[in-house]
């Protein structure tokens, strides 16, 4: 059985990217359109080149300023864009990240120094020192700041660091060990399950031997004493063969019981309204002076393992034949209900029936609600068919009154989603503990 | 019923089913002798003329032979691996008449080489309708390959392929 082994799995961070990239990018456009839209006679007087009031600062040399200037541009926006990038993310990631308020500085620190060159190009045309002084002065106490305390939190960083990767460490360690532990169980579990074929094995072959004999010689004894025994002595040997015969149906309905378990599940579709005529025609078929109904709603589709389905259905509908032997007119009906969504199918009958009392009692192994003279059975039926309801990831329920017939509910997995519907929808009955 | 004559080995461990096997035949009538092994290596040295059976009338081969599962030494199985292994016995009836309903008993039964799988009802009237009918299939229905395939002629399938193509051509 393959196991599927855990990794570390990447948390989902590529979104995150995307939309940081596009803030960035908006705030670069605004940085850079701006000034113009909030200004527009400063594109006039830019491209005034000739006009320069500070041409002789380069030497009178158009082709120098624009060398300049073009630097100048490209580091303030760049410079914009790094720090827009940074603020996104500590926007965005604020929780997870640490020193995010070291972030914040540093960005500070980049835009500022974006605005230095960016005032570098403005004073070319426009005279504003003390501005371009402010800006300056800003730019040199947020790196002065930043330059103070970026130092203080390199050992905390380093701490941090290491606390990440030894918990990335413990992380790989957990699932390796996880994965350890998984494996070990598979081979425990695939050990038990050897072991329980050979026990089953041998139930089947072992136990069934010394009932051949019990039967095979009590009916010797019954041929050829024929004459010596009286007629209780007679009795008494018809009783160990009608006890030997109820002990091999048992060794059966266990081997069922227990291959309901083992045997592999191989889903696909299933006509489970095609099965239950097929069945319906055999009960039929084995009495057929009885007077019975079947109603069996068309087109049911299932996804399961078609002979652990086939089980399912002979036993529910096995039951109701069974059960309403005693009332003139058996009626036993196969349908579906909606049940959250999905189809429950059921199996319902007019006979017996039972009390609700002891529902929880139903699919346990061995139990059974009525006298075995009234209605032979192993008790085991029942047990098997929520087996296979349960290995389908489903569940099964009963209702039923005395003398006003049962029925019995099953849901398979849910075809849509394949999740287990297991637990939590307060159905939960006997839990037949076996092997 | 008249059977043809020949005998039964009967590959059976447990004293009960021995009984009862012979119990159900001579209630049906069925007068074959029949040879009992009681393990593996019982019917191995019955059938090579081994063993307990050193120097018995080699050609005589039994009709049929019926042949549990669960036996001590060598299981049914490996009793039937060798058989079909060696030329004299590899096209005998076997019958697997065994308690399993395992499916892979069934499988492996057959992919050795049974020719028929019988399950022992416990029921005795039952065992010994199955008993009546394997006898009748076998013993008078079924005609056994000759006896020259089985002692000396060919029967390897390859030889008996080659013997198609040259009809073709």
């Amino acid at each position: 059985m393959p196991t599927p082994a855990l990794t570390p799995s990447a948390f989902g961070y590529a979104p995150f990217q995307k939309r940081q990239i596009w803030y960035a990018i908006t705030i670069t456009l605004t940085a850079a359109i701006g000034p113009f839209l909030l200004w527009p006679a400063l594109a006039g007087r830019i491209l005034a080149v000739n006009f320069l009031p500070h041409i002789y600062c380069y030497l009178g040399k158009p082709a120098l300023v624009w060398t300049h200037v073009t630097a100048d541009l490209l580091t303030g926006l760049a410079y914009v864009f790094i720090s827009g990038t940074l603020a996104c993310l500590v926007y965005m990631g604020h929780p997870d990240i640490p020193f995010h308020w070291m972030f914040l500085a540093f960005g500070l620190f980049i835009v500022a120094c974006g605005c230095t060159h960016l005032m570098e190009v403005v004073t070319i045309w426009i005279p504003v020192y003390v501005l371009s002084g402010v800006v300056k002065v800003v730019t040199a106490l947020a790196s002065v700041t930043t330059a103070v305390l970026l130092p203080t939190t390199v050992p905390k960083a380093l701490t941090l660091l290491r606390a990440v990767k030894s918990a990335e460490q413990i992380t790989e360690n957990k699932i390796e060990s996880l994965n350890k532990e998984m494996a070990r169980r598979n081979t425990e579990l695939v050990a038990a399950n050897k072991e329980l074929d050979s026990f089953c094995y041998s139930v089947s072959h072992d136990l069934r031997t010394p009932l051949r004999s019990i039967d095979g010689f009590s009916l010797a004894l019954l041929e050829d004493c024929q004459d010596r025994l009286n007629p209780e002595e007679k009795a008494h040997l018809h009783q160990v063969r009608a006890a030997t015969k109820q002990m091999a149906q048992l060794i059966d309905d266990m081997l069922a019981l227990s291959r309901s378990t083992r045997r592999e599940i191989r889903l696909q579709e299933v006509n489970l309204s095609q099965m239950a005529r097929e069945i319906a025609a055999q009960l039929q078929g084995s009495a057929p002076e009885r007077q019975a109904t079947f109603t069996i709603a068309p087109g049911l589709m299932a996804e399961g393992d078609p002979n652990l389905l086939r089980i399912v259905l002979e036993n529910l509908l096995g039951n109701a034949w069974k059960f309403t032997s005693r009332v003139p007119q058996s009626s036993i009906e196969f349908g579906t209900i909606r049940q959250n969504g999905q189809p429950a199918y059921f199996v319902r009958d007019n006979g017996s029936g039972f009390e609700m009392e002891y529902v929880h009692r139903l699919f346990g192994a061995f139990q059974r609600l009525h006298d075995v003279r009234d209605f032979p059975g192993t008790g085991v039926g029942l047990a098997t068919v929520q087996r296979v309801v349960h290995r389908h990831g489903g569940q099964v329920w009963a209702e039923g009154a005395v003398g006003k017939g049962a029925t019995f509910y099953f849901l398979l997995r849910p075809q849509s989603n394949g999740h287990s519907v297991e637990g939590g929808q307060g159905w939960k009955h006997a839990k037949g503990s076996f092997f | 019923m008249e059977t043809r004559e020949g005998v039964i080995l009967l590959v059976e461990d447990n004293p009960g089913d021995e009984a009862l096997t012979l119990r159900a035949l001579k209630r049906n009538d069925i007068k074959n002798e029949v040879v009992i092994a009681r393990n593996g290596p019982e019917a191995l040295d019955y059938l090579f003329g081994s063993g307990i059976h050193e120097g018995r009338d080699l050609p005589v081969l039994p009709e049929i032979i019926l042949l549990d599962l669960k036996l001590p030494k060598l299981d049914g199985l490996e009793v039937l691996y060798r058989l079909r292994g060696e030329e004299r016995t590899r096209l005998l009836p076997v019958v697997i008449f065994t308690s399993s309903n395992e499916e892979h008993d069934q499988a492996n039964g057959y992919a050795l080489g049974a020719n028929s799988y019988v399950r022992k009802p416990i029921d005795f009237e039952q065992f010994s309708e199955v008993v009546r009918q394997i006898a009748l299939y076998w013993l008078v229905l079924n005609e056994p390959a000759p006896a020259r395939t089985r002692t000396w002629g060919s029967s390897d399938p390859a030889a008996i392929g080659e013997l198609f193509k040259t009809q073709e051509q």
